[in-house]
Protein backbone atom coordinates (compact mmCIF):
# COMPACT_ATOMS: atom_id res chain seq x y z
CA UNK A 1 0.00 0.00 0.00
CA UNK A 2 1.22 3.25 -0.56
CA UNK A 3 0.70 6.72 0.94
CA UNK A 4 -0.15 9.85 -0.81
CA UNK A 5 0.47 12.50 1.58
CA UNK A 6 -2.37 14.54 0.87
CA UNK A 7 -3.41 17.27 2.75
CA UNK A 8 -6.49 18.90 2.41
CA UNK A 9 -9.81 17.16 2.09
CA UNK A 10 -10.56 16.21 -1.35
CA UNK A 11 -11.73 12.62 -2.17
CA UNK A 12 -13.29 11.23 -4.77
CA UNK A 13 -17.01 12.81 -3.90
CA UNK A 14 -16.86 13.58 -0.32
CA UNK A 15 -14.70 15.50 1.67
CA UNK A 16 -14.36 14.89 5.34
CA UNK A 17 -13.06 17.56 7.87
CA UNK A 18 -11.83 15.53 10.90
CA UNK A 19 -11.18 18.67 12.98
CA UNK A 20 -14.57 19.85 12.22
CA UNK A 21 -15.90 16.26 13.35
CA UNK A 22 -17.42 15.85 16.94
CA UNK A 23 -16.96 11.83 16.86
CA UNK A 24 -21.01 11.25 17.07
CA UNK A 25 -20.81 8.06 14.47
CA UNK A 26 -23.90 9.35 12.55
CA UNK A 27 -22.55 9.04 9.99
CA UNK A 28 -21.66 5.18 10.18
CA UNK A 29 -24.83 4.29 11.31
CA UNK A 30 -26.04 6.05 8.36
CA UNK A 31 -23.79 4.69 5.65
CA UNK A 32 -24.77 1.28 7.78
CA UNK A 33 -28.55 1.74 6.27
CA UNK A 34 -27.68 2.43 3.48
CA UNK A 35 -26.31 -0.55 3.08
CA UNK A 36 -28.19 -3.06 5.65
CA UNK A 37 -31.88 -1.28 5.71
CA UNK A 38 -31.59 -1.04 8.80
CA UNK A 39 -30.15 -0.15 12.18
CA UNK A 40 -26.66 -2.00 11.83
CA UNK A 41 -22.90 -0.53 11.88
CA UNK A 42 -21.12 -3.85 10.29
CA UNK A 43 -21.53 -2.38 6.68
CA UNK A 44 -20.21 0.83 6.54
CA UNK A 45 -18.01 1.61 4.21
CA UNK A 46 -17.42 5.29 6.36
CA UNK A 47 -16.46 4.68 10.16
CA UNK A 48 -15.27 6.53 13.04
CA UNK A 49 -11.55 5.87 14.25
CA UNK A 50 -12.05 6.33 18.22
CA UNK A 51 -9.21 3.72 19.09
CA UNK A 52 -7.27 6.01 20.66
CA UNK A 53 -9.96 7.05 23.05
CA UNK A 54 -7.45 8.26 26.20
CA UNK A 55 -5.71 10.68 23.97
CA UNK A 56 -8.93 12.42 22.53
CA UNK A 57 -7.49 11.29 18.95
CA UNK A 58 -10.26 10.65 16.67
CA UNK A 59 -10.97 10.77 13.35
CA UNK A 60 -12.85 9.04 10.02
CA UNK A 61 -11.69 6.52 7.49
CA UNK A 62 -13.52 6.15 4.29
CA UNK A 63 -13.23 3.11 1.94
CA UNK A 64 -13.65 4.09 -1.62
CA UNK A 65 -13.17 1.68 -4.47
CA UNK A 66 -9.62 2.00 -4.98
CA UNK A 67 -8.70 3.98 -2.11
CA UNK A 68 -8.68 4.00 1.88
CA UNK A 69 -9.35 8.18 2.47
CA UNK A 70 -8.21 8.19 6.41
CA UNK A 71 -9.05 11.83 7.81
CA UNK A 72 -7.01 12.65 10.46
CA UNK A 73 -7.09 15.74 13.39
CA UNK A 74 -3.63 16.65 11.75
CA UNK A 75 -4.98 16.20 7.60
CA UNK A 76 -6.45 13.59 4.81
CA UNK A 77 -3.96 11.14 3.85
CA UNK A 78 -5.13 9.06 0.98
CA UNK A 79 -4.02 5.17 0.64
CA UNK A 80 -4.10 3.12 -2.63
CA UNK A 81 -5.20 -0.62 -1.89
CA UNK A 82 -2.81 -3.24 -3.08
CA UNK A 83 -0.13 -0.52 -4.52
CA UNK A 84 2.38 -2.30 -2.34
CA UNK A 85 2.36 -3.73 0.84
CA UNK A 86 -0.52 -6.91 1.24
CA UNK A 87 -1.34 -6.76 4.63
CA UNK A 88 -3.77 -4.55 4.35
CA UNK A 89 -5.87 -6.53 1.52
CA UNK A 90 -5.72 -9.40 3.61
CA UNK A 91 -8.10 -8.24 5.93
CA UNK A 92 -5.73 -7.79 8.78
CA UNK A 93 -6.75 -5.05 10.92
CA UNK A 94 -4.69 -1.98 10.97
CA UNK A 95 -3.93 0.37 13.84
CA UNK A 96 -6.46 2.86 12.80
CA UNK A 97 -8.77 0.32 11.61
CA UNK A 98 -10.52 -0.18 15.15
CA UNK A 99 -13.35 -1.48 14.05
CA UNK A 100 -14.93 -5.38 14.37
CA UNK A 101 -14.86 -5.80 10.75
CA UNK A 102 -11.61 -4.17 8.65
CA UNK A 103 -12.53 -1.65 6.80
CA UNK A 104 -11.05 -3.68 3.74
CA UNK A 105 -13.17 -5.93 3.74
CA UNK A 106 -16.36 -3.81 3.35
CA UNK A 107 -18.27 -2.71 -0.04
CA UNK A 108 -16.45 0.70 -1.06
CA UNK A 109 -18.25 3.97 -1.17
CA UNK A 110 -21.25 4.67 -3.83
CA UNK A 111 -21.92 8.20 -2.67
CA UNK A 112 -25.60 6.27 -2.17
CA UNK A 113 -26.55 6.30 -5.81
CA UNK A 114 -29.93 5.38 -5.42
CA UNK A 115 -30.94 7.34 -2.22
CA UNK A 116 -32.80 10.40 -2.62
CA UNK A 117 -30.68 12.39 -0.24
CA UNK A 118 -27.80 11.24 -1.64
CA UNK A 119 -24.72 10.66 0.41
CA UNK A 120 -26.32 9.76 3.67
CA UNK A 121 -22.92 10.68 5.69
CA UNK A 122 -23.24 14.52 4.30
CA UNK A 123 -27.07 15.16 5.19
CA UNK A 124 -26.90 13.27 8.31
CA UNK A 125 -23.85 15.12 9.81
CA UNK A 126 -24.60 17.49 12.73
CA UNK A 127 -21.92 19.70 12.25
CA UNK A 128 -20.90 19.73 8.28
CA UNK A 129 -17.66 17.68 8.84
CA UNK A 130 -18.39 16.11 5.87
CA UNK A 131 -19.62 17.84 2.74
CA UNK A 132 -20.10 16.83 -0.99
CA UNK A 133 -17.14 17.79 -3.43
CA UNK A 134 -18.21 20.68 -5.25
CA UNK B 1 -40.72 -7.20 19.42
CA UNK B 2 -39.74 -7.12 16.22
CA UNK B 3 -38.31 -3.72 15.32
CA UNK B 4 -36.16 -0.57 16.87
CA UNK B 5 -34.62 -4.14 19.26
CA UNK B 6 -32.74 -7.41 19.43
CA UNK B 7 -36.07 -8.82 20.94
CA UNK B 8 -34.21 -10.05 23.26
CA UNK B 9 -33.99 -9.36 27.51
CA UNK B 10 -31.22 -11.11 29.88
CA UNK B 11 -31.12 -12.52 33.26
CA UNK B 12 -27.79 -12.73 35.02
CA UNK B 13 -28.37 -14.58 38.65
CA UNK B 14 -25.41 -14.12 39.86
CA UNK B 15 -25.39 -15.52 43.01
CA UNK B 16 -25.98 -19.09 41.00
CA UNK B 17 -23.35 -18.00 38.32
CA UNK B 18 -25.92 -18.46 35.79
CA UNK B 19 -27.58 -16.72 32.62
CA UNK B 20 -30.90 -17.18 31.14
CA UNK B 21 -32.76 -15.35 28.33
CA UNK B 22 -36.48 -14.72 26.93
CA UNK B 23 -38.43 -12.93 24.47
CA UNK B 24 -38.95 -9.33 25.03
CA UNK B 25 -42.72 -9.27 24.86
CA UNK B 26 -44.31 -6.56 22.25
CA UNK B 27 -47.63 -6.47 24.27
CA UNK B 28 -44.76 -5.19 27.80
CA UNK B 29 -43.36 -2.57 24.89
CA UNK B 30 -46.84 -1.55 23.71
CA UNK B 31 -47.80 -0.65 27.55
CA UNK B 32 -44.71 0.02 28.73
CA UNK B 33 -42.73 2.02 25.77
CA UNK B 34 -39.20 0.97 26.85
CA UNK B 35 -35.74 2.88 28.25
CA UNK B 36 -36.66 3.48 32.19
CA UNK B 37 -40.49 2.42 31.29
CA UNK B 38 -39.79 -1.30 31.27
CA UNK B 39 -36.17 -1.01 33.22
CA UNK B 40 -38.63 0.00 36.56
CA UNK B 41 -41.16 -2.75 35.61
CA UNK B 42 -37.78 -5.28 35.82
CA UNK B 43 -36.63 -4.05 38.85
CA UNK B 44 -40.39 -4.55 40.51
CA UNK B 45 -40.80 -8.03 38.51
CA UNK B 46 -37.46 -9.39 40.42
CA UNK B 47 -37.02 -6.44 43.21
CA UNK B 48 -36.64 -9.32 45.71
CA UNK B 49 -33.12 -10.33 44.44
CA UNK B 50 -32.06 -6.30 44.61
CA UNK B 51 -31.60 -6.07 40.93
CA UNK B 52 -29.52 -3.87 38.97
CA UNK B 53 -31.55 -3.48 36.06
CA UNK B 54 -29.82 -2.03 32.50
CA UNK B 55 -31.82 -1.12 29.67
CA UNK B 56 -32.45 0.77 26.41
CA UNK B 57 -34.78 3.62 25.06
CA UNK B 58 -37.05 2.64 22.58
CA UNK B 59 -34.71 5.28 19.94
CA UNK B 60 -32.03 3.74 21.23
CA UNK B 61 -29.07 3.57 18.66
CA UNK B 62 -31.07 4.78 15.43
CA UNK B 63 -30.79 7.54 13.70
CA UNK B 64 -33.63 9.65 15.39
CA UNK B 65 -31.21 12.43 16.47
CA UNK B 66 -29.87 12.28 20.61
CA UNK B 67 -30.74 8.62 20.40
CA UNK B 68 -27.66 7.77 22.70
CA UNK B 69 -29.08 6.53 26.07
CA UNK B 70 -28.98 3.97 28.51
CA UNK B 71 -30.36 3.36 31.73
CA UNK B 72 -29.18 2.00 34.85
CA UNK B 73 -32.27 1.46 36.73
CA UNK B 74 -31.79 0.36 40.56
CA UNK B 75 -32.49 0.89 44.76
CA UNK B 76 -29.85 3.26 45.63
CA UNK B 77 -27.97 2.08 48.20
CA UNK B 78 -27.45 6.23 49.84
CA UNK B 79 -31.41 7.04 49.55
CA UNK B 80 -33.23 4.04 49.49
CA UNK B 81 -35.41 5.35 46.38
CA UNK B 82 -35.58 3.63 43.39
CA UNK B 83 -33.53 5.75 40.56
CA UNK B 84 -32.35 5.69 37.04
CA UNK B 85 -28.42 6.73 35.89
CA UNK B 86 -27.80 7.72 32.79
CA UNK B 87 -25.41 6.02 30.17
CA UNK B 88 -24.21 7.81 27.49
CA UNK B 89 -21.06 8.32 25.38
CA UNK B 90 -20.86 5.33 22.95
CA UNK B 91 -21.65 3.03 25.26
CA UNK B 92 -25.54 3.77 25.88
CA UNK B 93 -26.44 2.06 22.39
CA UNK B 94 -24.02 -1.16 22.93
CA UNK B 95 -26.09 -2.99 25.16
CA UNK B 96 -28.99 -3.16 22.51
CA UNK B 97 -26.35 -3.82 19.39
CA UNK B 98 -24.52 -6.76 21.96
CA UNK B 99 -28.19 -7.97 21.55
CA UNK B 100 -30.16 -7.61 24.45
CA UNK B 101 -32.24 -4.95 25.29
CA UNK B 102 -32.60 -5.33 28.88
CA UNK B 103 -30.49 -7.29 31.45
CA UNK B 104 -31.58 -7.79 34.47
CA UNK B 105 -28.72 -8.52 36.90
CA UNK B 106 -30.09 -10.09 40.55
CA UNK B 107 -28.43 -11.52 43.93
CA UNK B 108 -24.77 -11.27 45.03
CA UNK B 109 -21.51 -13.01 43.63
CA UNK B 110 -19.31 -14.63 46.64
CA UNK B 111 -16.15 -13.80 44.23
CA UNK B 112 -15.46 -10.76 42.27
CA UNK B 113 -16.93 -11.16 38.68
CA UNK B 114 -17.90 -8.95 35.46
CA UNK B 115 -19.93 -9.52 32.47
CA UNK B 116 -18.84 -9.70 29.00
CA UNK B 117 -22.03 -8.80 27.06
CA UNK B 118 -21.29 -9.51 23.66
CA UNK B 119 -23.09 -10.53 19.96
CA UNK B 120 -26.18 -12.10 22.02
CA UNK B 121 -24.09 -14.15 24.45
CA UNK B 122 -22.89 -13.01 28.11
CA UNK B 123 -20.71 -14.62 30.11
CA UNK B 124 -19.88 -13.81 33.78
CA UNK B 125 -16.28 -14.23 34.08
CA UNK B 126 -13.88 -13.94 37.19
CA UNK B 127 -12.66 -10.74 38.14
CA UNK B 128 -10.54 -11.64 41.10
CA UNK B 129 -7.35 -10.18 38.86
CA UNK B 130 -9.64 -6.92 38.04
CA UNK B 131 -10.63 -6.11 41.73
CA UNK B 132 -8.68 -3.57 43.60
CA UNK B 133 -7.78 -1.45 39.80
CA UNK B 134 -9.24 1.77 38.95
CA UNK B 135 -11.30 2.95 36.40
CA UNK B 136 -8.22 3.25 33.84
CA UNK B 137 -6.73 0.18 35.11
CA UNK B 138 -9.29 -1.76 34.78
CA UNK B 139 -11.17 -0.34 30.99
CA UNK B 140 -7.74 -0.99 29.52
CA UNK B 141 -7.29 -4.28 31.13
CA UNK B 142 -11.04 -5.24 29.70
CA UNK B 143 -9.96 -3.94 26.54
CA UNK B 144 -6.77 -5.66 26.63
CA UNK B 145 -8.08 -9.34 27.66
CA UNK B 146 -11.32 -9.24 25.75
CA UNK B 147 -9.50 -8.52 22.81
CA UNK B 148 -10.89 -5.03 21.44
CA UNK B 149 -10.00 -1.35 21.37
CA UNK B 150 -14.08 -0.13 21.01
CA UNK B 151 -15.63 -2.60 24.15
CA UNK B 152 -17.43 -0.11 26.28
CA UNK B 153 -17.35 -0.36 29.90
CA UNK B 154 -19.36 0.14 32.69
CA UNK B 155 -17.11 -0.15 36.04
CA UNK B 156 -16.33 0.82 39.90
CA UNK B 157 -13.09 1.61 41.41
CA UNK B 158 -11.82 1.14 44.43
CA UNK B 159 -14.67 3.57 45.49
CA UNK B 160 -17.15 0.91 44.43
CA UNK B 161 -15.65 -1.61 45.67
CA UNK B 162 -14.80 -0.41 49.31
CA UNK B 163 -18.53 0.62 49.70
CA UNK B 164 -18.45 4.48 49.51
CA UNK B 165 -21.70 6.28 49.64
CA UNK B 166 -20.37 8.42 46.25
CA UNK B 167 -19.08 5.42 44.51
CA UNK B 168 -20.09 5.76 41.07
CA UNK B 169 -19.93 3.86 38.06
CA UNK B 170 -18.07 4.98 35.67
CA UNK B 171 -18.16 4.61 31.90
CA UNK B 172 -14.95 3.83 29.52
CA UNK B 173 -12.34 6.11 31.66
CA UNK B 174 -14.48 8.73 32.63
CA UNK B 175 -17.53 9.75 34.82
CA UNK B 176 -21.21 9.19 34.49
CA UNK B 177 -24.66 10.69 35.70
CA UNK B 178 -24.63 8.10 38.46
CA UNK B 179 -25.43 10.21 41.45
CA UNK B 180 -27.00 7.65 43.09
CA UNK B 181 -24.07 5.32 44.24
CA UNK B 182 -24.70 2.67 42.44
CA UNK B 183 -21.13 2.06 42.00
CA UNK B 184 -21.25 1.07 46.12
CA UNK B 185 -24.25 -1.34 44.64
CA UNK B 186 -22.30 -3.09 41.70
CA UNK B 187 -19.48 -3.49 45.00
CA UNK B 188 -22.06 -5.01 46.84
CA UNK B 189 -22.46 -7.62 44.13
CA UNK B 190 -19.25 -8.45 43.65
CA UNK B 191 -19.38 -7.43 40.09
CA UNK B 192 -16.67 -5.29 38.76
CA UNK B 193 -18.35 -4.26 35.52
CA UNK B 194 -19.46 -4.70 32.52
CA UNK B 195 -18.22 -4.82 29.33
CA UNK B 196 -20.34 -4.54 25.94
CA UNK B 197 -19.58 -4.84 22.15
CA UNK B 198 -21.90 -6.10 19.33
CA UNK B 199 -22.95 -5.64 15.71
CA UNK B 200 -26.00 -6.47 15.53
CA UNK B 201 -28.76 -4.91 13.35
CA UNK B 202 -32.26 -3.47 14.24
CA UNK B 203 -34.85 -3.78 11.91
CA UNK B 204 -37.57 -0.73 11.71
CA UNK B 205 -40.89 -1.25 10.46
CA UNK B 206 -41.17 1.62 7.98
CA UNK B 207 -37.54 2.25 7.44
CA UNK B 208 -37.90 4.97 4.70
CA UNK B 209 -40.39 7.02 6.51
CA UNK B 210 -38.65 6.44 9.61
CA UNK B 211 -35.30 7.94 8.23
CA UNK B 212 -37.08 10.90 6.45
CA UNK B 213 -38.93 11.61 9.70
CA UNK B 214 -35.59 11.57 11.47
CA UNK B 215 -33.92 13.74 8.85
CA UNK B 216 -36.80 16.51 9.23
CA UNK B 217 -35.98 16.74 12.95
CA UNK B 218 -32.17 17.03 12.54
CA UNK B 219 -32.95 19.80 10.01
CA UNK B 220 -35.12 21.72 13.11
CA UNK B 221 -32.01 21.50 15.32
CA UNK B 222 -29.34 22.37 12.50
CA UNK B 223 -31.83 25.65 12.52
CA UNK B 224 -32.40 25.87 16.25
CA UNK B 225 -30.69 27.57 19.20
CA UNK B 226 -28.11 24.96 19.99
CA UNK B 227 -26.08 25.22 16.44
CA UNK B 228 -22.62 27.12 17.17
CA UNK B 229 -22.45 26.25 20.76
CA UNK B 230 -20.36 23.31 21.85
CA UNK B 231 -19.08 21.77 25.50
CA UNK B 232 -19.76 22.00 28.95
CA UNK B 233 -18.71 26.29 28.57
CA UNK B 234 -21.49 26.81 26.71
CA UNK B 235 -23.79 24.93 29.12
CA UNK B 236 -22.55 27.26 31.92
CA UNK B 237 -23.07 30.36 30.40
CA UNK B 238 -26.90 28.89 29.46
CA UNK B 239 -26.52 28.52 33.41
CA UNK B 240 -25.25 32.38 33.88
CA UNK B 241 -21.46 31.00 34.36
CA UNK B 242 -20.32 33.12 31.44
CA UNK B 243 -16.68 33.14 33.37
CA UNK B 244 -16.02 29.57 32.94
CA UNK B 245 -14.79 29.90 28.92
CA UNK B 246 -12.04 32.04 29.42
CA UNK B 247 -11.24 29.99 32.95
CA UNK B 248 -11.18 26.74 31.34
CA UNK B 249 -9.69 27.81 27.48
CA UNK B 250 -6.34 27.12 28.37
CA UNK B 251 -6.42 23.76 28.32
CA UNK B 252 -9.34 23.07 26.15
CA UNK B 253 -8.04 20.52 23.33
CA UNK B 254 -11.12 19.75 21.18
CA UNK B 255 -14.86 18.81 21.68
CA UNK B 256 -16.91 15.72 21.25
CA UNK B 257 -19.84 13.93 21.18
CA UNK B 258 -21.92 11.06 22.40
CA UNK B 259 -23.53 8.88 19.61
CA UNK B 260 -25.83 10.79 17.32
CA UNK B 261 -25.97 13.83 19.44
CA UNK B 262 -26.03 17.03 17.36
CA UNK B 263 -24.13 18.81 20.53
CA UNK B 264 -20.38 17.82 21.61
CA UNK B 265 -21.10 17.86 25.38
CA UNK B 266 -17.38 16.42 25.92
CA UNK B 267 -14.64 19.14 26.51
CA UNK B 268 -11.62 17.47 26.78
CA UNK B 269 -8.73 19.29 28.23
CA UNK B 270 -4.89 18.35 28.02
CA UNK B 271 -3.76 18.63 31.47
CA UNK B 272 0.33 16.73 30.79
CA UNK B 273 0.40 17.91 26.88
CA UNK B 274 -0.08 20.92 24.81
CA UNK B 275 -3.64 21.39 24.01
CA UNK B 276 -2.94 23.00 20.59
CA UNK B 277 -1.17 19.86 19.34
CA UNK B 278 -3.71 18.28 16.93
CA UNK B 279 -1.37 14.89 16.06
CA UNK B 280 -1.11 12.43 18.69
CA UNK B 281 0.06 13.93 21.60
CA UNK B 282 2.67 11.08 22.79
CA UNK B 283 1.95 10.67 26.24
CA UNK B 284 -0.76 8.00 26.72
CA UNK B 285 -3.08 9.91 29.12
CA UNK B 286 -2.79 13.48 27.96
CA UNK B 287 -6.00 14.88 30.37
CA UNK B 288 -9.40 14.17 30.79
CA UNK B 289 -12.59 14.22 29.08
CA UNK B 290 -14.95 17.29 31.28
CA UNK B 291 -18.71 16.22 30.79
CA UNK B 292 -20.26 16.89 34.56
CA UNK B 293 -21.03 20.55 34.92
CA UNK B 294 -22.33 20.45 37.96
CA UNK B 295 -18.75 18.99 39.08
CA UNK B 296 -16.91 21.44 37.15
CA UNK B 297 -19.13 24.26 38.35
CA UNK B 298 -18.61 23.07 42.20
CA UNK B 299 -15.01 22.88 41.75
CA UNK B 300 -14.89 26.33 40.60
CA UNK B 301 -16.67 27.54 43.62
CA UNK B 302 -13.95 26.42 45.66
CA UNK B 303 -12.04 28.55 44.08
CA UNK B 304 -9.26 25.88 42.18
CA UNK B 305 -7.95 26.61 39.31
CA UNK B 306 -9.24 25.24 36.04
CA UNK B 307 -6.11 22.71 35.76
CA UNK B 308 -6.61 21.54 39.94
CA UNK B 309 -10.25 21.19 39.30
CA UNK B 310 -9.81 18.96 35.85
CA UNK B 311 -7.39 17.18 37.79
CA UNK B 312 -9.48 16.55 40.60
CA UNK B 313 -12.10 15.61 38.19
CA UNK B 314 -9.54 12.66 36.29
CA UNK B 315 -8.82 11.94 39.99
CA UNK B 316 -11.94 11.09 40.75
CA UNK B 317 -13.29 8.98 37.59
CA UNK B 318 -10.21 7.06 38.03
CA UNK B 319 -11.10 5.81 41.82
CA UNK B 320 -15.16 5.70 40.80
CA UNK B 321 -16.52 8.62 42.60
CA UNK B 322 -19.00 10.86 41.94
CA UNK B 323 -17.27 14.01 41.63
CA UNK B 324 -19.93 16.49 41.96
CA UNK B 325 -20.66 15.03 45.49
CA UNK B 326 -17.02 15.58 46.08
CA UNK B 327 -17.43 19.10 45.54
CA UNK B 328 -20.36 19.38 47.11
CA UNK B 329 -19.25 17.68 50.38
CA UNK B 330 -15.66 19.51 50.62
CA UNK B 331 -17.53 22.83 50.22
CA UNK B 332 -19.69 21.78 53.22
CA UNK B 333 -16.87 20.76 55.02
CA UNK B 334 -15.06 24.02 54.15
CA UNK B 335 -12.02 22.20 52.10
CA UNK B 336 -10.81 24.10 49.63
CA UNK B 337 -7.42 22.36 48.69
CA UNK B 338 -7.26 19.89 45.66
CA UNK B 339 -4.56 17.87 47.28
CA UNK B 340 -6.48 17.78 50.07
CA UNK B 341 -10.05 16.91 49.05
CA UNK B 342 -7.90 14.34 46.81
CA UNK B 343 -6.84 13.16 49.80
CA UNK B 344 -9.70 12.64 50.92
CA UNK B 345 -11.62 10.59 48.63
CA UNK B 346 -11.48 7.05 49.55
CA UNK B 347 -13.09 8.55 53.12
CA UNK B 348 -15.65 11.20 51.85
CA UNK B 349 -19.17 10.73 53.09
CA UNK B 350 -22.90 12.51 53.23
CA UNK B 351 -25.72 13.50 51.64
CA UNK B 352 -25.55 15.22 48.55
CA UNK B 353 -28.72 17.41 47.13
CA UNK B 354 -31.07 15.13 44.62
CA UNK B 355 -33.68 17.38 42.62
CA UNK B 356 -37.16 16.45 42.66
CA UNK B 357 -38.26 13.61 43.52
CA UNK B 358 -34.62 12.39 43.51
CA UNK B 359 -34.95 9.55 40.81
CA UNK B 360 -33.21 11.39 37.91
CA UNK B 361 -29.82 12.85 37.98
CA UNK B 362 -28.94 16.32 38.08
CA UNK B 363 -26.17 15.53 35.50
CA UNK B 364 -28.63 16.88 32.75
CA UNK B 365 -29.18 21.07 34.17
CA UNK B 366 -32.65 21.74 35.35
CA UNK B 367 -33.47 23.90 33.36
CA UNK B 368 -33.79 24.64 29.58
CA UNK B 369 -30.67 25.23 27.81
CA UNK B 370 -30.70 27.26 24.95
CA UNK B 371 -34.05 26.57 23.06
CA UNK B 372 -36.92 27.95 24.39
CA UNK B 373 -39.63 25.47 25.30
CA UNK B 374 -42.56 28.10 26.44
CA UNK B 375 -42.79 26.41 30.02
CA UNK B 376 -46.15 27.50 31.34
CA UNK B 377 -45.97 25.71 34.78
CA UNK B 378 -43.30 24.87 37.67
CA UNK B 379 -40.07 24.36 35.69
CA UNK B 380 -38.93 21.42 38.20
CA UNK B 381 -42.44 19.56 37.26
CA UNK B 382 -41.06 20.41 33.18
CA UNK B 383 -37.89 18.92 33.94
CA UNK B 384 -38.81 15.86 35.51
CA UNK B 385 -40.99 15.03 33.05
CA UNK B 386 -38.67 15.78 30.28
CA UNK B 387 -36.31 13.27 32.27
CA UNK B 388 -39.12 10.25 32.27
CA UNK B 389 -39.82 11.08 28.87
CA UNK B 390 -36.08 11.17 27.38
CA UNK B 391 -35.26 7.89 29.29
CA UNK B 392 -37.81 6.22 28.53
CA UNK B 393 -37.22 6.53 24.43
CA UNK B 394 -33.70 6.59 24.89
CA UNK B 395 -32.99 10.12 24.49
CA UNK B 396 -29.63 12.00 25.70
CA UNK B 397 -30.59 13.81 28.76
CA UNK B 398 -28.66 17.01 28.27
CA UNK B 399 -29.63 17.80 24.98
CA UNK B 400 -33.37 16.67 25.72
CA UNK B 401 -33.04 20.38 28.10
CA UNK B 402 -31.57 21.84 24.51
CA UNK B 403 -33.30 20.45 21.95
CA UNK B 404 -37.75 21.86 21.71
CA UNK B 405 -37.00 20.16 18.77
CA UNK B 406 -37.33 16.75 20.35
CA UNK B 407 -41.31 16.76 21.30
CA UNK B 408 -43.09 14.37 22.56
CA UNK B 409 -45.55 14.06 19.72
CA UNK B 410 -42.48 13.55 17.50
CA UNK B 411 -40.60 10.97 19.66
CA UNK B 412 -44.73 8.96 19.59
CA UNK B 413 -44.63 9.51 16.03
CA UNK B 414 -41.00 7.92 15.47
CA UNK B 415 -41.98 5.04 17.51
CA UNK B 416 -44.98 4.51 15.95
CA UNK B 417 -43.56 4.59 12.56
CA UNK B 418 -40.55 2.40 14.02
CA UNK B 419 -42.47 -0.10 15.58
CA UNK B 420 -46.09 -0.56 13.97
CA UNK B 421 -47.14 -0.23 17.42
CA UNK B 422 -50.02 1.84 18.38
CA UNK B 423 -48.37 4.22 21.06
CA UNK B 424 -50.15 7.48 22.20
CA UNK B 425 -50.11 10.17 24.71
CA UNK B 426 -52.82 8.23 26.47
CA UNK B 427 -49.82 5.28 26.91
CA UNK B 428 -46.96 7.82 27.47
CA UNK B 429 -48.74 9.44 30.56
CA UNK B 430 -49.32 6.38 31.91
CA UNK B 431 -45.94 5.20 31.96
CA UNK B 432 -44.42 9.04 32.93
CA UNK B 433 -47.17 9.00 35.36
CA UNK B 434 -45.96 5.56 36.86
CA UNK B 435 -42.04 6.92 36.52
CA UNK B 436 -43.11 10.04 38.82
CA UNK B 437 -45.36 8.53 41.17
Amino acid sequence: MDLINHKGTATMGVNIDALKCIGCMACEMACGYHRDDGFAFLSACIVLYRGREKKNYFGVILKEEERLVVARPEGVEVKIIGASGDEDTSGEKKDEDASAKPMLLREPCDLCEEMKYGPMCVKVCPVDAITLES
Amino acid sequence: MEYLSSERILIVDLEAGEVSEYDLDEDLVAEKIGGAGITKALYEQYQEDEPIVLGAGLLTGTLYPASSLAVITARSPVTGKVCHAPVTYHAGIELKYAGFDYAVIKGRSDKPVYLWIHDGVADISDASELWGKNLWQTTDALRRTLGDDLIQVLAVGPAGEGGSDIAQVGVNYWSSGDRFGFGKLFGQKNLKGIALRGMGLLEIADPEAFVDAAFEVLSSIKNGASVGKKGVEDICAALGEGDVKDWLAPLVHRYSACYNTPYPSHTFVFLDADPKKRTDPGTDEPGFRVTDVEALLGFKKLGLSAEAACRLMKACAKQGVDAAAVAELSGKAGKTDAAAIEASLSSLTGTVFLPGRGIFSPWSPQQPLFGDFSISGDKGEWWERRMAVAYVFGIHPIFAVMAPELTEENLLEMSRIGTELELDREVLDIVVGDLLS
